[in-house]
């Protein structure tokens, strides 16, 4: 009874304490609750919608991909580009009134590449930088181990994000990472695990205040819930709409459907090492037996540009002349019977269990090697497994389904991953050749330069069919058209400073 | 003449009709469902006689999968059911007949067993172990056999102080024998009663699991399979999952049905 009065008494203080409505409140949902919103923390997409409100980086990205400046007001490049000077913009403060200065700069990226850092997945992003050097209050020298051409990049995203020194001492991390500071427009004002968190705006971020009252993100893991709650205008965007419910949004008057180009490039990649697959043959056979324009004309219904690397037309690296594999049945037959495989060999396609579309994706392609005289099948795996134990341990099929953000849009940061040896994404191969052209790259301070052996490592993967090149998948969204000013950038990192609801 | 039952009549009917239309999936489709056409998906039903009952997201015909998705529910509900029955009624039989120390062991087991939540233990499995309908059928044997168990140990139970079986036992009989020729038979009708039921029980978990995605590959085609198939669809294009949900429904009701009607025909005190 007492519970019961109490709750009472806070729902009748809500009630009165509601400020008048002007920017409205916008609710969001998305598919995951990243858990931990420590930045070190994690790498994925939903952290990065989310964290891109409540933290500022050194510099940021707009929806145009151009970098700006953000906390750094200017930097420069000095000693031939081994250390970079930041000078950081004054009087900002973080959202619980600590100041920001040199020292949060230094404390986050100590924090990132110390012990903390190393048991989370940014480490690795960041470790070309050797230290970071105090000049002045407002002047800090970043310095490289070894060059990151992409380094400036990284400064506007996920585990760069600059924390608070104080507060992250005071609290420590258990408490940090799930009631984050940052400098950022939104402060977390609420948190329920699974179900929501609730942000608002930050009155004295220095870009000036955001016009919502309120942004609340709700964690929706079905997408057919998301869509259903859209309809019912119980939220303004969702943010995983499969193509299969796109109609549903479309035939809705309220509704609108944004489909935009995303990071997210899919790949069927193959095991180089064991089996049928082994030989280079036959996987060359099974590129030119998938026709993956149809699939994309036709499961995609056209959210997607087929791709010839694991890489969009966004990135950097990206290669305009470089051809796809055509769709070739009758020469992928010649190929596998040149190669001496039997009729009805099984080829297996190992792929996440959760994600219904490419569930569908995946027994089109069994289709067509089915087609040309292979046995494709399908195995459908739990997410983690699939994650931390086959792909990594190297206990694939013939096939797997392999998914990559590449926020940054530099083929670095999927091709070093995915392709050289001993890294955590590349269970099978070993390969001298490619070692060296993805370390030659790294090396190289010359942007056209590395551009050109960036595209001479896809065409590498490409000409030894390491990999069936799938899609770039468009993100799509559903919005109530009552969101105004929203700007959805190809990297789907909202920053909804902006943003208003009618 | 007596009346003929309408739960046999339906229940013959509809789970009857649908084991026939399964069985002979092979010569009636022989693609087995398999075929695709990624030009021809989300086909309405009933609008052309190539694809009575429309196509799936990836242009598969869905009356061939409907039809030949049964084969999967059938197998891995008689075969667990029949694995689950001979175990369990061996179990009971020996803890029923011999009691004491035997029955003291198998019944502890079972109680142990009954403990465990079988949907979350077969989840976390088939998650980890990617699990095909073959370990299903072992798993339903394994949580299964105690219900059979229980049941005949009962009857055995009451059947063992009977005047025939101590009249067979005073003419000598062996063990076996007695349980053989006279108890087994006696004890057999509520088993019969809960294979009908627990075939329907099975068929409905092999598709929840499935549809989970958890059971069988999805290329082989299944009820659950294709209900899972059609999960993002039934806002666009309902028939995907409805007519594999009819399916279901279909059989377990007949199969229920009859079920119904067979303990009825069994107990004593009905009818």
């Amino acid at each position: 009874m007492m519970m019961r009065m109490r709750s009472l008494f806070v729902v009748l203080a809500l009630g009165f304490a509601a400020p008048v409505q002007a920017g409205g409140i916008l609710t969001l949902a998305q598919a995951q609750d990243p858990a931990s919103y420590d930045p070190i923390d994690t790498f994925l997409i939903s952290w990065g919608q989310i964290g891109s409100n409540v933290f500022d980086g050194l510099v940021q990205r707009g929806a145009d991909m151009a970098i700006k400046p953000a906390l750094a007001t200017s930097w420069e490049f000095l000693d031939g580009g081994a250390r970079m000077r930041f000078k950081l913009r004054q009087g900002v403060t973080f959202q619980n009134g600590e100041a920001f200065d040199a020292t949060a700069v230094k404390f986050t990226f100590d924090r990132l590449l110390g012990p903390d850092g190393a048991k989370g997945p940014q480490q690795s992003n960041y470790n070309a930088i050797g230290s970071v050097e105090i000049v002045d209050p407002f002047t800090v020298d970043i310095v490289m181990k070894r060059p990151d051409p992409v380094i400036l990049t990284k400064f506007a995203g996920y585990g760069a994000m600059i924390v608070p020194p104080k507060y992250i001492t005071d609290v420590g991390k258990d408490v940090f990472k799930i009631k984050p500071i940052g400098t950022g427009p939104f402060k977390v004002v609420d948190y329920q695990p699974k179900v929501s968190l609730t942000l608002e705006p930050y009155a004295k971020h220095w870009e000036g205040i955001s016009k919502l009252d309120k942004l609340i993100y709700r964690f929706i893991v079905e997408p057919d819930t998301q869509v259903a709650e859209l309809q019912a205008g119980r939220i303004d965007i969702a943010t995983n709409v499969p193509v299969s419910l796109v109609p549903a949004i479309e035939k809705t008057a309220t509704l609108k459907v944004e489909s935009i180009t995303g990071p997210s490039v899919t790949v069927l990649r193959f095991n180089t090492a064991n089996g049928i697959t082994k030989d280079e043959r036959v996987r060359k056979a099974m590129i030119m037996a998938v026709d993956r324009e149809t699939i994309v004309k036709t499961i995609l219904q056209g959210h997607a540009k087929t791709v010839v690397s694991n890489q969009s037309a966004l990135s950097f690296g990206f290669d305009p002349n470089q051809k796809p594999v055509p769709f070739d049945p009758a020469g992928a037959r010649a190929l596998l019977k040149a190669a001496g495989i039997a009729p009805g060999t099984p080829a297996q396609i190992d792929f996440q269990s959760n994600n219904p579309l490419f569930r569908e994706v995946a027994q089109a392609v069994a289709g067509y090697l089915t087609a040309v005289g292979l046995k494709g099948g399908v195995k459908g795996y739990e997410m983690n497994i699939m994650t931390n134990d086959i792909i990594p341990n190297g206990k694939t099929a013939e096939m797997f389904q392999f998914g990559w953000g590449g926020w940054t849009f530099d083929y670095d940061n999927t091709a070093y991953l995915l392709y050289h040896s001993g890294e955590r994404w590349n269970p099978y191969d070993k390969d001298p050749i490619l070692d060296k052209m993805l370390e030659d790259q790294r090396l190289s301070s010359d942007r056209a330069q590395r551009e050109k052996l960036l595209q001479g490592v896809a065409h590498y993967v490409a000409d030894h069919a390491l990999e069936i090149p799938m899609y770039n998948l468009n993100t799509i969204f559903g919005v109530n058209k009552r969101v105004k000013g929203l700007v959805p950038p190809a990297d789907n990192r909202f920053r909804l400073t902006d943003v208003t609801v009618d | 003449m007596k009346r003929l039952s309408p739960d046999l009549l339906l229940g013959g009917i509809f789970a009857g009709g649908m084991a026939l239309a399964v069985l002979s999936s092979g010569w009636t489709f022989p693609d087995n469902g398999e075929a695709m056409d990624l030009t021809a998906r989300l086909r309405a039903p009933f609008a052309d006689w190539a694809h009575p009952l429309g196509t799936d997201p990836i242009g598969r015909d869905v009356l061939a999968r409907v039809v030949a998705g049964g084969w999967v529910s059938l197998t891995v509900g008689m075969l667990s059911v029949l694995g689950a029955s001979v175990f369990g009624v061996f179990m009971g039989l020996i803890a029923g007949y011999f009691g004491g120390v035997w029955d003291l062991v198998v019944m502890r087991w079972a109680d142990v067993q009954l403990a465990l939540p079988f949907i979350l233990v077969a989840i976390t499995f088939t998650a980890i172990l990617g699990a095909d309908q073959y370990f299903l059928i072992m798993f339903m044997i394994i949580a299964q056999w105690v219900q059979y168990a229980r049941v005949v140990r009962a009857s055995v139970l009451s059947l063992r102080e009977r005047e025939f079986v101590q009249a067979a036992r005073a003419m000598g009989l062996i063990d076996l024998a007695i349980i053989w020729r006279h108890i087994l038979p006696n004890a057999f009708g509520p088993v019969l009663v809960l294979m009908t039921l627990n075939i329907a029980n099975n068929i409905l978990l092999e598709s929840s699991l499935t549809f989970l995605g958890l059971g069988i590959d999805p290329i082989t085609p299944s009820w659950g399979g294709m209900l899972a198939d059609g999960r993002t669809y039934l806002q666009t294009a309902w028939w995907v999952s409805v007519f594999p949900g009819v399916a279901i429904m279909m059989m377990v009701l007949g199969l229920n049905l009859l079920g119904d009607w067979l303990r009825d025909r069994l107990d004593p005190r009905g009818g």
